[in-house]
């Protein structure tokens, strides 16, 4: 039996194709923080994909000699993710004793990738004798590794240092000098669960805080404070506390603070300049959720526009941020519109940009 | 490719006419209450999907509304990831001709009764027809099909399969994120008994669902608004999101409306009728498919809000719809047409062409018809619906028709095409390889019944007190998610997770 409908979270970065570009030079897979298991299951299904198009091609009646691949990728793709697929494609039709040439003379072979709500199309088309022939296959698009992020000018240094299929409500480092490691809240499957993971993405723990009782809603909202193995949230109408190491004793009271009313994810994050010691405050979160959107850190004490504002594009709406644990850096949450995961990027000034 | 540019273009112009919300003190906060007022062309609606005719506009319509009262199984969202929604989890066999769903525990119909197995094998057993068997299990159902069914889920996500209960009173009763609670038909104005009072239905939210309260209090829908009445509306704020006619898009658009796109959804056609049998019918069928001029449609009637069509379902829907190409060829229509028999329909006497679609803009280019078959020496006589049986007018030969795509799954909605449009059609129940439903296709599309026209994305007017709008690129519109502003003087401020509804105000479920 398949399963489906469940959540996973991977680490992943925005490197993560360039990485597969260079898996054969696997030293530098160490400098790029992405998901190998993402990685084998996608490659898996994309290969399978490619083996059975090749295979479906190879046995076009009449196709002999050389070919000229044509390559029309979905207009959507970035350029890295396109050629990743092209490679794989193209191993699998030289597997099957075609050659494929780069001669302009040689008949062509046009391959083309497209999207559909739930599937990656794959469509070959070449012409033989007097007719044409094409071959179709499809693969699930949710069984693929997220493309890659849109490369975007950044001028404040970014690094996606988690992903989650689920929605991250709130991320917090614990300053507990575990240098990297977050403390999570998700709500997943309208449930809310607090994660506690290392610096390479891995969950260290999980505990599910039905004791919260958080009533489902359209609007989740939480706010995170860790220090140390205590961790602090804030709740709509409620403050619950617990500790990671009784994680089962989580207690809560209720809060007639205005924390309903205020949003729980918008609170100011000051960064310190790492050049002068000057204070930054980050801008520009909170717009519609079909937009990707630019963060602005800008002065503290300056407006929204400054001629000193240093800017980020993200892949979509900021959900949230917190302090990282340094003063220079800040945790960034965002959902990638392109796949949808939740993202936590660290964001940290620094000096020459 | 085009669904994805669609959505892009989509998203910009949306951004494009967003306001400059954010400023340091101006961060957008979602916000509970008030009415979201919706403005829909059809002129009557059905809240069961067993009425529902596949392909219909009108079907179209009932099914948006019908997605604030019920829930499905599964959903699909923008990601091509299926989300749990009544089944929180599911799993199928290798073949996947047997699949099981777990059900989301404790939840509730908008009465307060709980949704039990029974009830959704009642409901899957009718909307998914022959060849599925929908079993109760234990916290679940289960469902066999009597092929391999790897598109069990696209189905379930989409089209009429629908999770509802049907009370021996015959009303409908939903777990979705609101309940009807007022149904009122068109009816003679008080004031002036010559006009009519467009048809309106209220819904409420329910606060007791397993998906969270929506944001607003209601949402009242109105019913059969003339297009241009729609946009005016928009404009003076009686409206907070509208239907806007295709040919008024560009209108709105220069007032400075915020107007979103789907991809599209609706295709436009012609269909040689069932009966019609002339000598050297495969010749005419072929000249009027030469002669039909689709570009001057797609960009001048239509203003480029439609591209030409030249399969049955769109690039966005079955990935391969590009492989496709027709293109307007007068010198072959004119040739053909040249070595007709004496007597051929369309020569010697007109075709009656009949315009099946509700609206003028169907019936212009029922008339364009007419105007590329004339160039090709083919004579088309357009011929509006007649209210009863005319025994005595002439056959109709061809039908204009739009189809509007309710399927996530391809193989789904080409059956429903075959089935629906030809008669005692059926498409190959093993068809759900890409290859073999783009084979499907290309032979229906060589028989030259159906010719298609163009492909009309779904445009809707959003006013700027609307938040998270967040609809899919397929249409689903998620008013559950949409929270107005708080300068909207109808709002009345709610705190979040504590609903306005009592249960006394409560209506005991959805009307039919």
């Amino acid at each position: 039996m398949q399963s489906f409908g469940k959540s996973n979270s991977k680490i992943f970065s925005r490197q993560f194709y360039c990485s597969l570009i260079l898996i054969p030079l696997a030293g530098l897979g160490a400098i790029c923080c992405f998901s190998r298991d993402a990685l084998a299951d996608g490659d898996a299904a994309l290969r399978e994909a490619a083996q059975k198009l090749a295979e479906r091609v190879a046995s076009v009646p009449g196709l002999r000699g050389a070919l000229r691949l044509e390559w029309h990728a979905d207009a959507n793709w970035s350029e890295g993710e396109s050629a990743h697929w092209q490679e794989i494609v193209k191993g699998e039709i030289e597997k099957r004793s075609l050659s494929l040439v780069e001669d302009s003379g040689a008949p062509i072979l046009a391959v083309f990738v497209a999207e559909t709500p739930t599937q990656i199309v794959l469509t070959a088309r070449t012409h033989v004798s007097d007719r044409d022939e094409v071959r179709i296959v499809a693969v699930a698009r949710a069984l693929l590794p997220p493309g890659s992020p849109p490369v975007a000018p950044v001028r404040l240094e970014r690094r996606l240092i988690y992903e989650s299929a689920d929605r991250i409500l709130d991320a917090a480092s614990p300053g507990n000098g575990e240098e990297g490691s977050l403390g999570l809240l998700l709500y997943r499957n309208f449930e809310l669960l607090a994660l506690r993971v290392d610096s390479k993405g891995a969950v260290k723990q999980s505990v599910s805080l039905n004791a919260a009782n958080m009533k489902p809603t359209r609007d989740p909202r939480a706010q995170l404070t860790a220090q140390g193995n205590s961790v602090s949230m804030e709740l709509p109408g409620k403050a619950c506390e617990f500790s990671w190491e009784a994680p089962g004793e989580v207690k809560c009271r209720a809060e007639k603070s205005a924390v309903a009313e205020k949003s729980l994810w918008q609170r100011l994050t000051l960064l310190a300049s790492p050049c002068d010691g000057s204070s930054w405050k980050l801008l520009g979160f909170g717009g519609e959720p079909n937009a990707r959107e630019v963060l602005q850190v800008v002065p503290e004490g300056s407006q929204r526009e400054s001629s000193a504002a240093v800017l980020s594009e993200f892949p979509g709406p900021i959900l949230g941020t917190n302090r990282a644990q340094n003063p220079a850096s800040a945790l960034v949450i965002s959902q990638n519109l392109r796949t949808g995961t939740y993202e936590i990027y660290k964001i940290a000034l620094a000096c020459g940009n | 490719m085009r669904f994805t540019k669609l959505r892009w273009l989509a998203a910009i112009s949306f951004t494009a006419a967003l306001p400059a919300c954010v400023g340091a003190q101006a961060v957008q906060q979602s916000r509970y209450g008030g009415t979201l007022h919706v403005k829909l062309r059809t002129a009557s609606v059905s809240l069961d999907p067993r009425e529902w005719t596949p392909g219909s506009l009108a079907s179209a319509a009932s099914q948006k509304l019908a997605s604030l009262v019920y829930d499905r199984l599964v959903t699909l969202d923008d990601h091509a990831k299926f989300q749990p929604a009544l089944a929180m989890d599911w799993s199928h066999d290798a073949a996947a001709r047997y699949w099981q769903f777990k059900l989301r525990p404790s939840v509730q119909f908008s009465d307060g009764s709980p949704l039990t197995p029974a009830d959704v094998v009642a409901s899957l057993q009718s909307s998914l027809g022959k060849g599925f068997d929908v079993i109760a299990a234990e916290n679940g159902v289960a469902i066999r099909s009597a092929h391999p069914a790897p598109d069990l889920l696209e189905q379930l996500a989409s089209g009429s399969n629908f999770i509802f209960r049907r009370k021996p009173d015959a009303t409908l009763l939903g777990t979705g994120p609101f309940f009807v609670v007022e149904s009122v038909a068109a009816a003679p104005a008080e004031t002036n008994p010559l006009a009519i009072k467009p048809a309106r239905i209220k819904f409420r939210a329910n606060g007791g669902t397993w998906s969270g309260r929506p944001f607003v209090d209601f949402v009242e829908v109105t019913l059969g608004e003339p297009p241009l009445r729609q946009l005016l509306d928009l404009q003076l704020g009686k409206a907070d999101i509208a239907e806007i006619a295709p040919d008024l898009v560009r209108k709105g658009r220069q007032e400075g409306l915020r107007i979103w796109n789907s991809a599209p959804r609706t295709l436009v056609a012609l269909r040689f009728d069932d009966s019609f049998d002339a000598p050297a019918s495969d010749q005419l069928r072929e000249a009027l498919w030469l002669a039909l001029d689709r570009d001057t449609m797609a960009n001048v009637l239509l203003q480029r809000e439609a591209q030409p069509a030249d399969s049955l379902l769109p690039q966005w829907l079955s990935g391969y719809a590009f492989l496709f190409e027709s293109s307007m060829n007068l010198q072959r229509a004119r040739e053909l047409r040249a070595a007709f028999p004496a007597g051929v329909p369309g020569a010697a006497q007109p075709l009656r062409l009949r315009v099946d679609a509700p609206g003028d803009l169907f019936k212009l280019m029922g008339e364009r018809v007419a105007v590329n078959a004339r160039q090709a020496n083919l004579m088309v006589q357009v011929a509006l619906p007649t209210g009863g049986n005319n025994s005595s007018a002439p056959a109709v030969a061809l039908h204009l028709f739009a189809w509007h795509y309710d399927s996530l799954s391809p193989h789904a909605e080409l059956g429903a095409v075959v089935k629906q449009l030809r008669e005692g059609g059926d498409l190959p129940a093993n068809t759900t390889d890409p290859e073999q439903l783009f084979a499907q296709e290309r032979r229906l599309l060589e028989e030259r019944r159906i010719l298609p026209l163009v492909l009309l994305p779904e445009y809707a007017g959003v006013r700027a007190n609307v938040h998270n709008w967040n609809a899919s690129p397929w249409g689903d519109w998620r008013l559950a998610d949409v929270w107005l502003d708080s300068e909207d003087p109808m709002i009345t401020k709610t705190p979040a997770g504590s609903p306005k509804n009592s249960s006394s105000a409560r209506s005991p479920g959805a009307r039919p």
